[in-house]
This record gives C-alpha cells, structure tokens and sequence, in this order.
C-alpha cells in the first residue's frame, strides 16, 4: 500500500502596510479580490492546500501580520515559527521595497537558529503607470537576499499561484536537502504520512481540491 | 501546529484531512451553531420546489433581531439639510425610533459590578445632538445628521455605495439587519451581483424606495456609472440599499420590480459565492423569474395587512391537459384533481401558517418598538437630565444593559467616557489646524515642519499620515461611507490627524480607525474627537495602542486567569494547541471589537465597556469563546485562530450577551483590577530579577 507524504507548512507575511498582503491571500485562498479589504489588526489566517508533486501533499498555514512598524514587536514572536516568508512590497510605493531589507534582516535574525524560505514578490504589477521599481532591481535585491523573485497582482491574479508554488517549492527543497527539517520544538513545517486507502475514502482530499483558487 | 493535527500515526493523519473537512463545513454553514434552521422564507431559494419552511420559536426570534455583518442601518433625527454630493438621505416620515429587538430582551440578573470610575465628569462640551448610531433594526430608520455639513436631505437617496459598485465592481456590502445580505461583486463578472444573505424574510422585506425613488437613484446612479448595462443590474439595489441602508420603513413600499429583484437573489452559504460563476447566476435568475406561483401579490408584502389572503388557488392551477393530446382517463384525471386539491390545501396551510408568524412578528415588532420609545424617553427624561446622581443606579445600570438606543447612544458614551484630557471644541481645532498644515506641507515636498514631536522620526511622522489616509478607506469598507467622496471620509481623516497632533506620543496606529469611526457615527465631529481621545488614554488602551508588549502580556496574562477559571475544559484545549490569547485578543481589544463583531453587536458591548470599564471587554472576549465553546473544543489550531480571527457574521445576540452574562469576573475573590494588579506587580519584579516570584 502506497502512501501520500503530507506536510503542513506555515508561511509568514512580510511588508510594509497596504502593500497588499492580505489581498494576495485572499486571492489565492478565495479567489476574490477586494477593492477595499479592511486593514488587517493583529494577525489573521488563511489555508490553503498544494499538490507539489504526486504523492506529497502540503498544507499550507498563512499567518497574515500587520505591516505597521509599531506592530513589530508583537508580529516577532510569529516569525521564529515560520518555515516560509513571503517578502512583499509595492511596485508604486518605492518606500516599501526600501524596507525589504530590514524586513529579512529581522525576520532571520528572529528565528536562529531556524531557517526561513523567503520568496520576494513586487505585488500590484497590474499597476503599470504608477511602478517604481524596476525588475531588474527586484530580481537584484531578490538574489542578494538568496531568494527567488516574482512579480504578482492580486486584482488581475497575475501570478498568484506561481508565487506560492515558487515558495512551497523553496521549503520542500530546502527539507529534502536537509536544510530544515520537522521537529518538536519548531512549528514550521509538520509532516507524516498519509495511507492512500484512507485518502481515497476521506472527502477532505476532494474538498481540498475545490479550495484552491480557480482564478 | 498540534498534536491533534499532526501524528505518526496514520489514524492521526487521516483525521487531520477529515478534522479539516468537517471543521471547514461547520464554518462554512452555521445552522447547528446558530441553532437557525434554514431560513423560513416565503421566498423559497434557488429550488423551485422547495417547501416553505417553518421556522422554529428560536428562528423567529432571530429573524427578528438584527443580525447584521456590517452594513447599519442610520437613524434620521431632527431634519436638517446639509449638502452632500454622494449621499442623499431619504426621510420617511418620522417615527419613533426603533431598537433593534434584541437590544431590549431582558437580560439575566447581573452580577454586581464595579461601577466605572465615576467620572462621568463635567463635560464641558455638552454633546450637542444626540448620538447617530447606525441602527439594525429593518423598520424604521432616522438618518441623523450631525451639524457638520455633510448629510443632503433629499427624498431619495442614492446610496454612495452604488457609487462605488459602479466604480468598483469588486467590493463587498454587507448589509446588516435581519435581512442580512453579504453584497459581493465579484471582478470576474462585469456585472453580475451576487448577494450573500444569511438570513432574509424577502417578502417580508420593505423594499420602500417607491417608482420614484428608483428613478432618481437611478439618475443618480447614471451620474456616475461608467456602463449603462450595471444600471439595469444596479437599479433594482439601489433601491434596496437605499432602503436597507437608510430608509427602512414601517410601511412597506415596494416594487414589483423589487421583489423580482429579491428572488434573484436567494441565500446562500457564506463562502460559496465568490465561488458562484456568474452564468450560474443567471440561469437561476431565469429560473426564479420564469416560475408561475413564484410571485407574491402586492398585498401579501404590505406589513400592516395581517389578514391572510390565501394564493395558492391563484398561484396552483390545474389546467387541462391541452386539447390536441389525448384525453386523460377518467381516474387519471379524477386522480390528478385530488392531487391538485390537496396540493392546494396543504400550500393553503402553509400559507396561513406563515402569515400567523409573521404577524406574530409584527406584533412583537410593534411591542418592541413602543418599549423602545419607552427607553428614550425614560433615557432622555430622567437619566440624562439627572447624570450624576443616576448613571450608578441599579435601575439605569440594568437598561444600559439592555442597550442604549440609539439616539441616546452617543451622549450617554460621551458621559460616561468623560473628559478628563480637559479637551475642548477650540482644542480640537487647533489641532486639526496643524496637521492641516503638516499635510499641506508634506505633500508640496516635504519642506520642514515645525515640529514638537517626540521620539519620531520624519519618517515616521509621514509613513503615519500617509497610513492614516490609505486605513481611512479601509474602514467599514462595507458601510461606504468612510471611503474617498464619502460623507464622513474627512471627519475620520480630521480626526485621526489631529489625534496625531494632539498626542505625537502615540500618533497613528491601525485599528484607530475603527474606534473613531464608531464614534464618528454617534457624536459630532468634535465630541467623537473628545471621547477618542479620552478614550484611548484609557490604561488598558494606551497600553494596546502604544503597543507596550510587556504590559499587553500582562493583560492577558490576567485574561487568561478568567478564562480559566470560566471555561477550564476550552483553556486546557487552547493551551495543548498553543494558541495564546494574542492571536485572538489583539484584534478585538484594539478596534473594542468593531471590526469583529456586526456594528450593532459591537455598539452594545461599547455600551456595557462604557459603563463598566476595560474589564468588561475581556469579558466579552470570554462570552465568545464561551458561546462557540462546544465547536471550539472540536477545532485545531489553524481552525481556531481562523475562526475566531473571523467570527460568523450572524451571530446570535441574545445568546452572545446571555453568554458574557454568565462570565463571572471571579478569581478565587479576586476580581479584574486586583488580578491585574498582581500580575502587573509580578511583572516588573520580574524584570527587575527578583528570583522568587513566578508569573
């Protein structure tokens, strides 16, 4: 009887306020987009399920924070727990992409000796008038910081899965080379096992399934 | 994550998936939850043959309160006309004001509390007007406009938040009152709307925007729609949202037109519709629209006719079999007219069984509303008048319970947050005055300004005021009327500007908004600005919003003393799965819970927080963990932080205040100030490296 591996990754959201975290979230978990999503007060949660090659199966747990800097020092004690950071910024707000740096630099700081998977993303490329900052520069600042780059837009779902599937791809690497690895005392990635008899009779594949976002 | 979710061993596995389903259609449908079958509606949804339901007593009562997500209905006061280019108000005729019904159910017997401090002081500013909160009650509504300028008074109203769905097509209404609807338009369609209700009686419903009123909010809307094709989607909203949204009526004034509009949209599932393709919308409406006993006559809508007037024999008929076929047999025939008749008895049955409940529900409506009138004025007659000597009173302690109205609200908040910052109107000018400036100068490039802040930088100074004017409009999207062309986009802006002027010690922090939009609702702009202010420099506020991570532990660290000792069984639950207060507290404690309960709902807890003071929100937070308790016990952590991050839109409100009523604030006779006290204590002397105490 063959088995399913299946893992639990938790991601964390990273970036300046209003550079669109929660809209790319609720994009790729919902399928919606909101013109004007409420600001996100404290943390909110999201999930979402992958297939990242046949026979692993991930659960991804999305810990959408919130960007003001003065939330910092409460949205920190999130970071130690994350196997994944989606590094974000706006394309038409040059200041957020300055503060990426310090973004990564806290969040790796935070979590030592346990690593995070970073994926840059220069969201809001729906917004081509108003850029400002350039490609190249973001694929710069993305390789500078060992990470992969991608630009998205949740209004017009450019690139909302790759993005995510680039990330949960990052954190499935990086436990196959054993970079990370679960553990107890770290809740970022968990994993198991998962019998396909039992798989084939649970609807919760199925639903599984229908959750992902069919934009 | 947790054990529950996650094991070595494969039965553990399995049933994280299915842990996972099951948790997610409980979300997803709440009719055990709310113990709500689903909806009684005389229209019934998208089956064609789906029966009519009967309500239970519960269902009744519920379809009676306002349950709302979001979208308030506004009291109209005293007429005045101020000018607005987006929003038109549209008074009916004035009627006594209205509370929603849940409001005045009687609650328990309450625990003997603390009065607040009593500094329900000398407020030098005397609230001017009475407060404008947004009421959810679906009958009668009062716009009130405060005396700043920005209310029109029309006759009709054209909803700025037609304006924005015209713009915009991807937003979200919530529409809050009994019938609740969840308005989402969704960007892949170009103008299919699809309308989310958790709970609707349609043809209960006072569509009263009359032909005029839709053609004028329709010109309105011309105005301002880009695409004439929304119109013909639009229309038929417009009017529903003037109605919903301002001008609910006693008097039902509908439109034929309206309840066609209504049957297209039936209820649907929270979450199911941002799924919904568009083309599947439609075809329902074409199904809806073509079924020949689906339209109610006029009369059945007018909620002041209590007669029955059976239709099934109008709406059922038996036709003969056409004449170019054969002829049925005579037993056949003989068989089918039996059927009809008794079809047609049991839709008369139905019928009539319907039409007693909902007079049983206007009756209650109408009990409702004369004891509401009666709160007003024993509010307006004998507490306000008498302040001082009264708010400490059993009997004024036990109504505040039951709600403020509305009208009332925001004097009685006014009062009892008090002024101690000794703030006046000509303050708050000053102020505004100067981040007027600051603003001015910030944005011809940032020359130097003068500056007497503290502890920020520039940078920081501007990343605020920049966030301020982004967060205005992510406040209440729903509600529409925060946004850009809003009517009350400035105040909040003003507001939140001069709350950064005033106190650059704490300047700007996200869930401001919220508090001050509350308020904004209730008071004139220069008392909201008053009571915010006072408001915020509250102990336990000024400790959230300065974001002072020692002392936000501290509270809830003695919030999870309560918790334990209320609801043992869910703590051990919540600890085995690490979820800490944080995850869920932040949320509610910044914003007092206006961004996570429906507006009316958060109104009410506002009311008890102002009577009781900052304990009393960490007993409402323990009311809710205690009104889900039992699907709570059942969760995981993802599941729990989901859930209560995002708590259902139609929550129940008697049983939610029934709920915090029967939180005791109790710790081995200590109460809230005493434990805080300890732990706070506890707290510095472990910092100073005492090695004795343990928190």
């Amino acid at each position: 009887m063959s088995s399913i591996n299946s893992y639990v990754f938790r991601i964390i959201m990273l970036g300046d306020s209003t550079v669109g975290k929660s809209s790319l979230l609720k994009r790729y978990t919902e399928g919606v987009f909101l013109e004007s999503i409420s600001q996100t007060v404290g943390v909110d949660f999201y999930v979402q399920f992958m297939e990242i090659e046949p026979g692993v199966r991930v659960k991804l747990q999305f810990w959408d924070t919130a960007g003001q800097e003065r939330f910092r020092s409460v949205t920190r004690s999130y970071y130690r727990n994350s196997a994944g950071g989606v590094l974000m910024f706006d394309l038409t707000n040059r200041a957020s992409f300055e503060s990426i740096r310090e973004w990564h630099r806290e969040a790796t700081e935070t979590v030592k000796p346990f690593h995070i998977v970073f994926v840059l993303v220069g969201h809001k490329c729906d917004l081509i008038a108003e850029r400002k900052v350039g490609r190249k520069e973001g694929e710069k600042l993305a390789s500078s910081l060992g990470a992969k780059y991608i630009e998205t837009s949740a209004k017009n779902s450019s690139n909302v899965d790759a993005a995510f599937q680039v990330l949960t791809m990052g954190i499935y690497e990086a436990l196959k080379t054993g970079v990370m690895s679960p553990s107890k005392d770290w809740d970022g990635v968990k994993s198991g096992l998962l019998p396909t008899a039992v798989t084939t009779v649970q609807t919760p594949g199925k639903q599984e399934q229908k959750k992902k976002c069919t934009c | 994550m947790t054990e529950v979710n996650v094991s070595s061993s494969l039965n553990g596995l399995s049933l994280m998936g299915i842990l996972d389903a099951r948790v997610g259609s409980s979300i997803q449908n709440f009719p055990n939850l709310n113990s709500r079958a689903p909806r009684s509606l005389s229209l019934p949804e998208y089956g064609p043959t789906q029966p009519i339901q009967h309500s239970a007593a519960l269902e009744d009562s519920h379809s009676l309160k306002s349950v709302d997500s979001g979208i308030p209905t506004l009291e109209i006061g005293n007429p005045e006309p101020v000018h607005c280019s987006v929003l038109h108000v549209k008074r009916k005729q004035s009627e006594p004001e209205i509370m929603p019904e849940r409001t005045f159910q009687s609650a328990c017997t309450l625990p003997s509390y603390v009065p607040p401090h009593s500094s329900a002081a000398e407020h030098e500013n005397a609230v001017r007007k009475s407060s404008t909160f947004p009421r959810t009650g679906y009958d009668t509504v009062k716009l009130y406009s405060p005396t700043s300028k920005t209310l029109n008074r029309s006759d009709d109203i054209s909803v700025c938040s037609v304006s924005s769905l015209s713009t915009e097509l991807s937003t979200t209404l919530s529409v809050s009152n009994e019938d609740i609807l969840d308005f989402m338009v969704t960007s892949s369609s170009s103008a299919i709307v699809t309308l989310e209700t958790d709970e609707a009686h349609f043809s209960d419903v006072t569509l009263n925007s009359n032909k005029e009123t839709s053609e004028q909010n329709q010109q309105a809307c011309c105005q301002e729609t880009e695409v004439d094709s929304k119109l013909k989607i639009l229309g038929p909203f417009t009017s529903f949202f003037s109605r919903n949204l301002f001008a609910r009526k006693q008097n039902a004034r509908f439109e034929k037109q309206n309840d066609l509009g209504w049957k297209f949209f039936g209820k649907t599932s929270v979450g199911e519709n941002s799924q919904k393709d568009p083309k599947k919308i439609e075809k329902e409406y074409e199904e809806k629209a073509g079924r020949p006993h689906k339209p109610l006559s006029p009369k059945q809508n007018v909620r002041k006719n209590l007669d029955f007037e059976p239709l099934s024999t109008t709406a059922l008929i038996l036709e003969d079999r056409p004449a170019n076929l054969p002829a049925k047999p005579a037993e056949e025939a003989q068989k089918h007219r039996q059927q009809y008749e008794e079809m047609v008895v049991q839709a008369k049955k139905r019928e009539l069984k319907e039409a007693q409940r909902r007079k049983k529900q206007l009756e209650e409506r109408c009990k409702l509303e004369e004891s509401i009138g009666n709160a007003v004025l024993t509010w307006n007659n004998e507490i306000l008048p008498n302040w001082e000597t009264m708010c400490c009173s059993r009997k004024v302690r036990e109504l505040w319970w039951q709600g403020i109205p509305p009208s009332v609200r925001g004097k009685v908040w006014s009062l009892a947050i008090g002024n101690e910052l000794n703030i006046t109107h000509e303050l708050y000018d000053i102020c505004l005055a100067r981040a007027k400036e600051k603003w001015r100068s910030l944005s011809t490039g940032g020359a130097e300004v003068e500056c007497e802040d503290a502890g920020f930088s520039t940078a920081d100074r501007e990343a605020s005021l920049e966030l301020i004017k982004l967060d205005i409009s992510r406040t209440f999207p729903n509600l529409c009327i925060f946004q850009q062309g809003g009517p009350y986009h400035d105040t909040l802006h003003s507001i939140l500007g001069a709350y950064t002027c005033y106190r650059p010690d704490v300047g700007y922090v996200q869930g401001m908004s919220f508090i001050a939009a509350v308020l904004i609702l209730n008071l004139d702009t220069a008392d909201a600005f008053i009571a915010f202010s006072n408001l915020l420099n509250k102990p336990c506020q000024m400790a959230f919003f300065r974001v002072d991570h020692g002392l936000m532990l501290t509270y809830f660290a003695a919030f999870e003393v309560f918790f334990e000792e209320n609801l043992p069984k869910l703590f051990a639950h919540f600890k085995k799965n690490n979820l800490t207060p944080d995850i869920y507290l932040i949320d509610w404690i910044f914003t007092l819970y206006s961004k996570s309960l429906p507006l009316d709902l958060a109104c009410r807890v506002w009311d008890v927080f102002c009577r009781d003071g900052e304990e009393f929100l960490f007993r409402t937070a323990l009311g809710i963990l205690k009104l889900f308790e039992d699907i709570l016990t059942k969760m995981d952590f993802i599941h729990i932080a989901q859930f209560l991050t995002k708590l259902p839109e139609d929550l129940p409100s008697e049983e939610f205040f029934t709920s915090i009523a029967a939180i005791q604030i109790q710790s081995r006779n200590k109460k809230w100030a005493q434990v805080l006290t300890a732990l706070q204590k506890d707290n510095r002397e472990m910092e100073k490296g005492s090695p004795s105490l343990k928190r």
